[in-house]
């Protein structure tokens, strides 16, 4: 009987567990190996100017990312006060300069490759965390977490979380920092980001 | 003796802390930096520090030397820490992490060419340093408010503390601190080598932190904080850190904010 009772009780757990978890670790995972794979021997190790480069990286970015998401995130409690109008500048211009950045980068990325070291659970609903390393030319591997979310069957990107570090937190909080203390607030913030694209 | 006094001021102000603050890795990070009105001007004058001499002189080592010789630097400076890094394994109850760091400081400052080949990483001798912050994390010490040290940058009384600790028991302090004059000699020059060639290390992506910051305090709060999250008291079941933890789910981050009144 007590046998029994602890088999149910399992289960429910085991129940209430998977429908939490919801996404498909697996299908996360393969998801951002395709992606990381298209980046490294589609535009890093490609043999094509640096525009061609660019121009694939953008399309690669957008597919791969949900910005609508992250820049709401970004923003955090801004996001609520913030006018259609706003939101929908900065989300643009946190696109813009998150492809810049990125693509300023692609030679520190040449010859590099990421290990995909199995998934971890998320307590946000509908999302994973896919975990893999870089080696490096010295010392330990970098660790690079990227946090995936379920969206109508496709998956996205939210966040990359590289040596503890969420790129997606430390850009909310700076921004929140620097809305706080400036007296233009959002549209401040916009414009200083418009100026580093 | 001089250092020994500030030990103790250390450790007396990380214990305050640790009764002042609940240890809550969650807080925001707002709530764990209440002396941000002094952290920022010491932010700013250490940024000026780095422009004018800092900077300077790491773009001057990177000029003269080429990526071997810098190797050849960092793998010394690494191989003089390793007897750091093995008494805070031991304090931490790893006496093999101690082992290996002996053996890695044994062999690789011997058949290593004073530190300079890491011969040790090939016989499967893998680098793992340990420090005197992690140790008194491992303890269950809290790591209190942040602070912006002057000159040294981003901490926290447990990270000034472990710092302090693992200066006092690096082997080139030791070994020259019954003589003064030498002391000072070989711990001055010998302190400047490692902050141009940490500096050095890290100018790319400081340089990439700057260009694409709008607040850099608060960028490099975040970051070193977030980097702080994974340091953990030896009986937490807590695997994560705080980039995990954090809840994505925008619709209950609004409710969350609103109940919070943040």
């Amino acid at each position: 009987m007590k046998k029994i009772f602890t088999a149910v009780f399992a289960s429910l757990i085991l129940f209430c567990h998977t429908a939490s978890a919801e996404i498909d670790a697996t299908q996360a995972e393969k998801f951002v190996k395709e992606v990381t794979d298209e980046g490294i021997q589609e535009i890093i190790n490609a043999n094509v100017p640096q525009s061609e480069k660019d121009a694939r990286f953008t399309k690669l970015f957008n597919r791969a990312f949900d910005l609508d998401f992250i820049g709401q995130f970004v923003l955090g409690r801004n996001w609520r006060t913030a006018t259609p109008e706003q939101k929908k500048e900065f989300i643009s211009v946190y696109r813009q300069l998150n492809v810049s950045t990125w693509s300023k980068r692609f030679d520190e990325f040449k010859g590099r490759e990421f290990i995909f070291k199995g998934t971890s659970p998320s307590n946000s609903k509908g999302q994973v965390f896919v975990n893999s390393f870089v080696p490096m030319d010295q010392g330990e591997p970098a660790k690079v977490v990227w946090r995936v979310k379920e969206k109508a069957g496709s998956y996205k990107i939210v966040d990359i979380i590289i040596e503890n570090v969420s790129l997606a937190i430390s850009a909310r909080n700076e921004y929140t920092a620097f809305i706080k203390n400036n007296p233009g607030g959002i549209n401040a913030l916009i414009a200083n980001l418009k100026s580093k694209i | 003796m001089n250092a020994f006094k500030f030990l103790i001021a250390i450790f007396s102000i990380t214990l305050t802390a640790a009764c002042a603050f609940d240890g809550k890795i969650h807080r925001s990070e707002a709530d764990a930096d209440p002396f941000e009105n002094i952290n920022r001007p010491i932010f700013t004058f250490n940024q000026h520090a780095d422009k004018y001499v800092l900077r300077p002189l790491s773009e001057g080592y990177r000029a003269i030397t080429t990526p071997f010789v810098r190797e050849r630097i960092n793998n010394t400076l690494s191989t003089i820490k390793e007897p750091v890094s093995a008494v805070n394994h031991l304090l931490q109850g790893e006496p093999k992490g101690a082992a290996i760091n002996i053996s890695r400081f044994v062999i690789n400052a011997t058949l290593g060419l004073a530190g300079m080949f890491d011969v040790a990483n090939g016989w499967g001798l893998k680098a793992d340093e340990a420090s005197m912050n992690e140790t008194l994390a491992k303890w269950c010490i809290v790591d209190g408010p942040y602070l912006v040290l002057p000159l040294l940058g981003p901490s926290t009384p447990r990270a000034a503390t472990g710092l302090a600790v693992d200066s006092v028991l690096n082997p080139v302090y030791l070994s020259t601190y019954s003589d003064a004059n030498i002391r000072d000699k070989i711990n001055y020059p010998y302190t400047a080598i490692r902050a141009v060639a940490l500096r050095e290390k890290a100018s790319v992506l400081l340089d990439d932190l700057e260009r694409n910051s709008v607040d850099l305090y608060a960028a490099t709060r975040s970051a070193y904080l977030q980097n702080q999250s994974k340091l953990r008291c030896f009986n937490s079941t807590e695997v994560e850190t705080e980039a995990y933890d954090f809840d994505f789910g925008i619709e209950e981050e609004e409710a969350a904010f609103e109940e919070s009144g943040y």
